[in-house]
């Protein structure tokens, strides 16, 4: 099977050398054959890949140990979900992983490009060809999955037990198709740019994927922070890690480009803008993986580092000179008529959207390859960490989110002084009231006050905006508020969705503020019958909790939990100890409420004297963070569903293009 | 007493746990070496030590990787200064623009301009491609108005 799954992708890596022909040849000659050729090719790479994939869970399903992949990351006891997953625990499988999401993108693209787009298709058959090969050279020689050992062990070394947590079945893929799907508006920008068909057609396939792609991304992001919450035993989400910081920056970029791609839309201005951060977006992807996947930076994720860093220098450096060649030679072609109504008007809100946006990805990109430099210019190693961060995060965080409610009470092109004041007046009353109620409460934090007060003035600038819309949409229809709410939202999906991506990110931001700003924790060293509090939490050590499993022995401690007297439950916090031998992990428990969270941490335990020592953390609001989370993943469904209204304005546009050529 | 526990919170802070299990401040890790780190800071802090002389004698010991943060000395300074400073000088030039966007917004249509006749005119579709009259102007303004009262 082995044997077979080397073939598969040696095979593959043919195929996608004569994709990569094909498709240029084809282009140049305008010969409609070889593109087809090409894209057979590229189908024939994909189930190539697949077959390779299919040969590798094989291989670790029935325990080839002689197989240095199988042998390192997985192991007999391992259970199910985590052998499908044990494919990205490592460097090669992820990267085969990599791979099989590129190629199935780019079958998925061509499948439903047969009859769009077909100027441009050879061209984005070429780049995702270029891209897939450097990956197949990646995994026919750098990072092999298919290296058999010398001998064969009885078992494997299993998983990282960090690793073993639902969230790896979720969290790499959503990680991973947020990346790889980046691939495709920057090829579709790339053929723009090289045929100079830059009309509406490339940027609303481009569009389209840039939101799947975003949505991925955040998705995988947030699964991230959770994972982390639960898994990492620290109390925390976000750590500021580099590896975290590499997929948050690209995120940053494509929600810059789907603000900005509006204006285009609109105005048919921006056009030089929205082609950049296409390609920045893809090339920060790329340069993720390789901060992932080479070790340059130390993190938390570099268990999967190796000496492919180089190659991935090579090809970062050649994809950022073409595609930013191609841009500076298209740039006469992009000269648009630049023209604003108003200073006060959506646009420039969207444009000082931009900005914040692109320079939050700029300080995080710039934290975190700081090391790097001052080790460059100084000789000296030094460290960028949380710290740094949030200090400079949060001026910008605060800004943007003083954006996102100002926007939507602005109108396109000009807003009227007057309509102004009337749409703002409520929301800054009820800025105004929530300050006043923090400051009642005892709340003197000044960050966590201004945080919550433009908080309350985004949601209520976001559910006025609703309440003005189904209002108007009553005046007309008739219809009662409900329906009329319903099909407002029913007819503007992209419009709404997105205010509903705002409020999800408004309540993650009220997440964020309420656990850094008012934290709580306590240390204790405990007999049984011993109780320490954090908060309104008191929790009493009942007794030694042991649990026996084929994958791991787990021993904690049965803590029960007060709230004022009553006892609210009961959480059993401890380590797991693999029998495959790996490091044992610490499993932490916690009581979630919607104020806040009771997190526990067994640090400690000496069987002999019965001393148990446990870490308490209180995270207000922490809940939020994943309420806001899946409020947001709802909005970027609802925005992504298909739009009739938006189908019929383009067919109009059409055919009035045909009526005024016909004239 | 709480002030004490403070600055130890806020020395442990400024340093990054060398544990290596994760990338975390000795104040966040949870680990045996923070354990480790923490309790000897409040030694040295009991032992009359100032927080500056605490982290001086870590840099000193463990370089100045130890240090969760850049300084704001020399070359680290442009860590904390490069993003505002960026995001300063994008932003002016982002004011100039749109003020001189605005005034080719407030010029006519540009006569003849084709195609690009649709930058003023963006949501009509087919906008006019001819240079609109003085009354097709007024049309514009009145209607115009009335978006911005009836919106």
């Amino acid at each position: 099977m082995a044997e077979f799954g080397t073939l598969c992708l040696f095979v593959a890596l043919a195929a996608s050398g004569w994709a990569i022909v094909a498709s240029y040849n084809g282009w140049r000659a305008g010969s409609g054959e070889l593109v087809l050729s090409a894209e057979r090719a590229a189908y024939a790479v994909c189930g190539l890949v697949v077959l390779a994939v299919g040969a590798l869970e094989y291989c670790i399903f029935t325990n080839q140990f002689d197989l240095e992949y199988v042998a390192s990351y997985s192991n007999r006891a391992l259970p199910v979900p985590y052998k499908v997953a044990a494919l990205w625990a490592g460097q090669a499988g992820s990267i085969l992983f990599w791979l099989l999401i590129l190629v199935g993108y780019a079958a998925t693209i061509i499948a439903l490009n047969r009859r769009r787009n077909r100027p441009l298709m050879p061209l984005v058959v070429l780049t995702l060809s270029v891209v897939s090969s450097f990956f197949l050279i990646l995994v026919n020689f750098m990072a092999r999955p298919f290296v058999r050992l010398a001998f064969t062990p009885v078992d494997g070394n299993g998983m990282n037990p960090q690793l073993q947590n639902p969230f790896m079945s979720i969290h790499p893929p959503c990680l991973y198709l947020g990346y790889v799907g980046l691939t495709i508006p920057f090829a579709f920008a790339l053929a723009a740019l090289v045929t100079g068909r830059l009309n509406d057609t490339w940027f609303r396939t481009t569009r389209r994927w840039t939101i799947f792609a975003w949505f991925f991304l955040g998705t995988g992001i947030l699964l991230g922070g959770w994972w982390a919450y639960v898994e990492l035993g620290w109390g925390g989400y976000w750590a500021w890690d580099p590896v975290e910081n590499a997929s948050l920056i690209p995120w940053l970029t494509c929600t810059a480009f789907l603000h900005s791609v509006m204006i285009e839309e609109r105005k048919k201005m921006l056009r030089v803008w929205n082609l950049a951060l296409v390609i920045l977006s893809f090339l920060l992807a790329i340069l993720g993986t390789f901060i992932t996947r080479s070790g340059v930076i130390s993190s938390v994720h570099s268990f999967t580092k190796s000496e492919i860093g180089p190659v991935f220098a090579v090809f970062l450096g050649l994809a950022t000179t073409v595609s930013l060649g191609l841009l500076f030679y298209r740039l006469p072609d992009l000269k648009s008529e630049h023209r604003l109504d108003s200073f006060v008007s959506r646009e420039s809100s969207f444009l000082f959207n931009n900005l914040l946006l692109v320079g939050a990805a700029f300080a995080v990109l710039w934290g975190t390859i700081f090391p790097i430099l001052s080790e460059a210019v100084r000789g000296v190693k030094i460290t960028v960490g949380a710290p740094f961060f949030n200090e400079v995060m949060v001026p910008i965080a605060l800004g943007l989110i003083t954006l996102a409610g100002i926007c939507p009470v602005i109108a396109w092109r000009r807003a009227s002084p007057r309509r102004l004041v009337e749409k703002i007046l409520g929301p800054v009353m009820t800025m105004v009231g929530t300050v006043a109620a923090l400051l009642i409460f005892g709340i003197r934090d000044i960050y966590a006050i201004i945080a919550f007060a433009l908080s309350a003035f985004v949601i209520a600038t976001t559910l006025m905006e609703f309440w003005w819309g189904a209002r108007s949409r009553q005046k007309v229809t008739g219809q009662k508020f409900g329906a009329a709410l319903v099909s407002l939202f029913d007819r503007n999906k992209r419009r709404y969705g997105g205010f509903v991506v705002h409020l999800g990110f408004i309540l993650i931001m009220i997440g964020v503020t309420g656990s850094t700003a008012f934290r709580q924790e306590a240390t204790a060293t405990l007999q049984r019958g011993e109780s320490f509090s954090v908060g309104r939490y008191t929790m009493k050590f009942e007794d030694h909790y042991n649990r026996d499993t084929p994958n791991h022995e787990f021993a904690g401690a049965r803590v029960a939990v007060y709230n004022d007297q009553e006892r609210v439950g009961e959480l059993i916090p401890g380590h797991n100890f693999y029998k495959a031998g790996q490091d044992p992990s610490t499993e932490v428990a916690i009581h979630y409420t919607l104020r806040d969270d009771l997190y526990l941490i067994l640090t400690g335990s000496d069987v002999q004297t019965g001393q148990y020592t446990f870490k308490a953390y209180l995270n207000p609001l922490i809940n939020w963070i994943w309420i806001g989370g899946a409020i947001l993943i709802l909005g970027s469904w609802f925005a992504m569903l298909p739009d009739l209204r938006e189908r019929k304005r383009t067919v109009e546009a059409r055919l009035a293009a045909v009526e005024a050529h016909a004239v | 007493m709480p002030s004490d526990l403070a600055l130890q919170r806020q020395i442990e802070e400024q340093f990054m746990c060398y544990c290596g299990c994760a990338n975390l401040t000795v104040r966040a890790c949870s680990c045996g070496t923070a354990d480790q780190i923490r309790a000897d800071i409040a030694r040295r802090l009991e032992a009359g030590e100032s927080a500056s002389q605490v982290v001086a004698a870590y840099v000193e010991q463990h370089g100045e990787k130890i240090r969760s943060a850049p300084t704001t000395e020399g070359f680290s300074l442009l860590a904390w200064t490069m993003p505002f400073i960026l995001l300063f000088v994008a932003g002016a030039v982002l004011v100039l623009l749109i003020r001189r966007w605005k005034t080719a917004g407030l010029r006519p249509l540009a006569a003849g301009a084709g195609s690009g006749g649709a930058a003023g005119l963006a949501s009509v579709p087919g906008g006019s491609t001819a240079p609109p009259s003085e009354a097709d102007r007024r049309i514009l303004e009145r209607v115009r108005r009335e978006i911005d009262e009836a919106h």
